[in-house]
């Protein structure tokens, strides 16, 4: 990544200062009792994941057509502790139909969106048989356990005859064929690029004594168990192949076609793209167990932003690497899509991560750098720790989104991290923050996703104000200590579906601290956090006599008082710092309980400011300009802006002068 | 002739400064209903800082969040003033114009008196040219659909790109076109104290046609300087102004305010001296002899 200031040290200055900073405070810091190393874990011979279910996949793609046609067997582990005769599936391609429910709420999101046939995606099982059972294809039943939309066919049912015993296996041989939707909401074709996501009958989960097994929403993502993927890919020669997993075999065949062939294990999804067009770009990193290819599919005409992805995604293995533990598999492909394919673009999948850039994207604006970093970053929250994205998104985005501030700064500073252009600047952080104080109030985090006010809300609050509540987490906790917490709570719940509790219990466990209070308020409420500076004033103590001695610094007389308010609903306990004219400084502490307190000084010396959270640490405040007051107005930002105001409006006057 | 119109702006230069101060005048009290509107806010928070040491953009953003700021009466007000410099632009094309066509200070009842005697003339101009500007911008709704969908649907990403720079070039160009020959319009108005517009605008679209090459790079070569000079003043801006200085960057805007209207101006003076050349003032009459 190029620097985004050039007048000032590069990046380089701001990551060894975040570093050195953070090696300062572990030094300082009582190190506490952590979880064996991850590496330690990992060895070759020994799956890194229970491994419940085994597909084995064969596709053909027909490009003109857009159309798969494919066969698929699943075994499938039973782990369930029970036997099961009943077993439920998605068909997610089905969403891309006029009355599914993922397009009914598209609609109702956004009331412009019109259908179009290009949209059109399908997916039809045509045969479906159990091994020793035969075949079920007349069995198979559409259900709707969110909605009961009857239009809906993202999830069936089958019942087989006979149970599947806890312990025991069962194999389905499923034939189905794929209709592609123009890409969309992650997956489709868009001319000779494809993007083949969620495009396969895939079983639901076991999950608290029931299937877990959602209709594809507007603003859901997904929920698989762990296994290994056998992938056989049959598309036209010449055409470059990215997917999960790794490459284990290719063949040409005398039609013109090539097949591919992928392993993947200890992952909860399988996908693949395609394209003629792809340039590959390779590179690797050696983290904690060892050397990781790296593998960019470029659009040609992004050829000369591979560096940014390159050293985005290195920077961000090596912090996760160090923070949390290692990354497991051997390969990470990053994809870039074609122009006009966005909605494929912000993706993460098992392995394989979609990036999203233009050709004319500018070195200060760092939207590049921010995907990959955010779409790797799922390949811990998501990919590793498994956890729900119909019912608990936070956990996977929005912690993600958390760590992604702190990377994102730790490689591109506090400040810059999102945008350096112009004399103009923008911290990841602070734009999550920005967000979230737009719908601070609409859902709690936990809400599941499909039951959100909006699709904004849902991603507000589950991206930005998850990220903007951890951050303000470490204001309770310290930084490091929460960064432990993650770290735990990743290798302690890595390769199984953990739920919201086992998070916030792992952080009461490691901060040591009873956390309840801040969560009920934060993770499971809707309380909004806004404290003021509302009075600051200091008189003189003789003001009551008729002439009073010239006021003279040092020796006359003051009374002082500071108001602060608390506006917001949300009680935290805050830190006050009130300055005097002749240089001290106090600190006060008030626990926010009550809606107002009031501070009380007899100095020889006038209250200067005070401030609120001077170390800037509650980011959850949803407004920092009333967070502090001062006794004297200064007009230096005012000036600059209305001198900026000022151009604007002289500069607009005389473009339209042009029409006189 | 871009060299002579220099020169006569330079030397009515009264005309450029009144232009600007009135531009100047105009803007103020834009920019101090948005001081006020700021003020509320920043003068008395700490949190200002990060608009004085840099422009923190998430912070600008959170400042017009408040309730005590509010973008659209601040756009408003902003629209508002330019709009009525627009107004006494129209209104003072008449004394310019007469101004550059004598070529010789006028008194401000001269120059007013031209600048009544056009403006209703002038009105009625403005009213044909956006009717002109009509096709100009149902072109611009085309291109725009047009380089979108190649900007997707083409396999060349780079395609939609250059169709819209293209189009973008040729509208300019149409653009340019269309304000010269009211330009010319309203030159020949002036020089020959016309009142039927229809049949100034119909000459001028003659003149404009016969001489486009000559006219559009005069005009060109003008604008040419404006644009330098404005990335001239945003290099500066942005290498050596610091981020806390209102009084450097308050004159870089200025200098750049003055440049723009000044390059205007030089546009109208070089189109009088071009009409001047091409139809010369009949000498005054001499006196009968005796």
């Amino acid at each position: 990544m190029q620097p985004r200031l050039r007048a000032v040290p590069p990046k380089v200055f701001a990551l060894v200062s975040v570093l050195a900073a953070a090696a300062l405070v572990a030094a300082a810091a009582p190190a506490p009792e952590l979880p064996p190393p991850a590496a330690s874990t990992f060895t070759p011979d020994t799956p890194l994941s229970e491994r419940v279910v085994a597909y084995q996949i064969e596709a053909r793609l027909d490009t003109e057509k857009k159309t798969l046609e494919a066969t698929e067997t699943l075994t499938y582990r039973n782990r369930t502790g029970r036997p099961l005769d009943l077993f439920a599936f998605h068909l997610y391609l089905n969403a891309f139909q006029p009355q599914s429910t993922f397009m009914r709420e598209v609609r109702q999101g956004s009331p412009d969106f019109e259908w179009k046939e290009k949209y059109r995606g399908s997916i039809e099982v045509t045969r479906l048989e159990v091994v020793g059972q035969g075949d079920l294809t007349g069995k198979m039943e559409f259900i709707q356990p969110d909605d009961g939309n009857p239009d809906d066919r993202t999830v069936f049912q089958v019942r087989l005859p006979r149970p599947v015993p806890h312990g025991g296996e069962v194999q389905f041989k499923i034939a189905f064929r794929a209709q592609l939707p123009e890409v969309l909401a992650r997956t489709g074709y868009k001319r000779d690029f494809f993007m083949v996501g969620q495009w396969f009958p895939k079983v639901g989960v076991w999950w608290r004594g029931a299937w877990n097994c959602h209709q594809f929403h507007r603003n859901t993502e997904f929920f698989a168990d762990f296994g290994t993927y056998d992938v056989k890919v049959t598309l036209p020669q010449g055409t470059v192949v990215g997917a999960t997993g790794v490459e284990v075999g290719r063949q040409p065949n005398p039609d013109g076609t090539q097949t591919l062939a992928f392993r993947a294990e200890d992952v909860h999804d399988f996908v693949w793209t395609a394209d003629p067009s792809f340039r590959v770009v390779e590179d690797s990193f050696t983290g904690g167990l060892g050397p990781v290819k790296i593998r960019l599919l470029m659009q040609p005409g992004h050829l000369a932003q591979a560096p940014r992805y390159l050293q985005a995604l290195q920077g961000t293995l090596r912090l996760y690497d160090r923070w949390f533990g290692p990354y497991p598999y051997t390969q990470i492909t990053v994809v870039d899509p074609p122009h006009g394919g966005f909605g494929a673009g912000g993706m993460e999948y098992p392995m394989l991560i979609t990036a999203s850039t233009t050709w004319w994207m500018p070195a200060g604006l760092l939207l590049p750098e921010i995907v990959v970093e955010h779409e790797f970053g799922h390949q811990y929250w998501y990919g590793m720790v498994a956890t729900n994205e119909f019912e608990d998104a936070w956990l996977d985005e929005g912690i993600n989104a958390y760590v992604e501030t702190k990377v994102m700064a730790a490689l591109y500073g506090e400040e810059t991290s999102v945008l350096n252009l112009w004399g103009m600047t923008a911290g990841d952080a602070r734009l999550s923050r920005l967000q979230y104080r737009a719908v601070p109030d609409t859902d709690p985090m936990t809400r599941s996703a499909y039951e959100f006010m909006s699709g904004g809300a849902y991603g507000t609050v589950t991206y930005a104000k998850t990220a903007t509540v951890l951050r303000t987490l470490e204001s309770l906790i310290g930084e490091e200590t929460l960064r432990r917490a993650l770290q735990t709570y990743f290798q302690r719940y890595r390769f199984t579906h953990p739920t919201e509790e086992d998070f916030l219990r792992t952080v009461e466990e490691v901060s040591g601290q009873n956390l309840g209070w801040f969560f009920d308020q934060a993770v499971r409420g809707t309380h909004v956090l806004d404290y003021q500076v509302r009075t600051l004033r200091s008189d003189r103590a003789d003001w009551h006599e008729e002439n009073p001695p010239e006021e003279k610094k040092g020796e006359t007389l003051f009374r002082s008082f500071v108001v602060v308010h608390r506006k917001g609903d949300f009680i935290f306990p805050v830190e006050v710092e009130v300055k005097f004219d002749n240089g001290e400084t106090v600190r006060e502490h008030w626990d926010g309980r009550d809606r107002w307190v009031r501070f009380r000084y007899e100095k020889k010396a006038r209250v200067v400011s005070a401030e609120i959270d001077p170390d800037h640490k509650v980011w959850l405040d949803t407004n920092l300009f009333n967070n502090s007051r001062t006794r004297e107005s200064h007009r230096r930002a005012t000036r600059k802006l209305a001198q900026y105001w000022l151009f604007l409006t002289q500069f607009l006057a005389q473009w339209l002068a042009w029409l006189a | 002739m871009v060299v002579a119109g220099a020169r006569l702006v330079w030397r009515r230069q009264r005309v450029l400064w009144w232009v600007y101060g009135v531009n100047l005048l105009l803007a103020l009290p834009a920019a101090l209903r948005a001081s006020m509107s700021f003020g509320g806010v920043l003068n008395s928070s700490l949190a200002a800082e990060r608009l004085v040491k840099g422009f923190d953009l998430t912070a600008f953003i959170e400042l017009l969040a408040q309730p005590e700021v509010s973008p659209a009466q601040l756009l408003m007000g902003s629209f508002v003033f330019s709009f009525l410099f627009f107004v006494f632009f129209l209104f003072a094309t008449g004394g310019v114009l007469e101004a550059y066509r004598r070529d010789q200070s006028l008194g401000a009842g001269e120059f007013f008196a031209a600048c009544g005697g056009f403006f209703w003339r002038f009105v009625r101009l403005l009213l044909f040219l956006l009717i002109a500007l009509v096709p100009v911008g149902i072109l611009a709704g085309l291109l725009s659909r047009v380089s979108g969908r190649l900007a997707s649907d083409s396999p060349r990403e780079m395609l939609g790109f250059w169709v819209e720079l293209g189009g973008f070039l040729l509208l300019w160009v149409l653009l340019v076109a269309i304000r010269l020959w009211f330009d010319l319009a309203q030159v020949r108005a002036v020089a020959e104290g016309e009142r039927a517009m229809r049949r100034t605008l119909w000459r001028a679209l003659k003149l404009t046609a016969a001489n486009f090459g000559s006219l559009f790079w005069l005009y060109l070569r003008i604008t040419l300087v404006a644009w330098a000079g404005l990335a001239l003043a945003a290099w500066v801006w942005v290498k050596f102004v610091p981020a806390e200085s209102v009084g450097l960057s308050f004159l870089l805007g200025q200098a750049v305010v003055l440049l723009w209207l000044a390059t205007r101006v030089w546009q109208r003076a070089s189109e009088t001296l071009w009409y001047q050349r091409r139809f010369p003032p009949a000498p005054p009459a001499s006196a009968p002899s005796a």
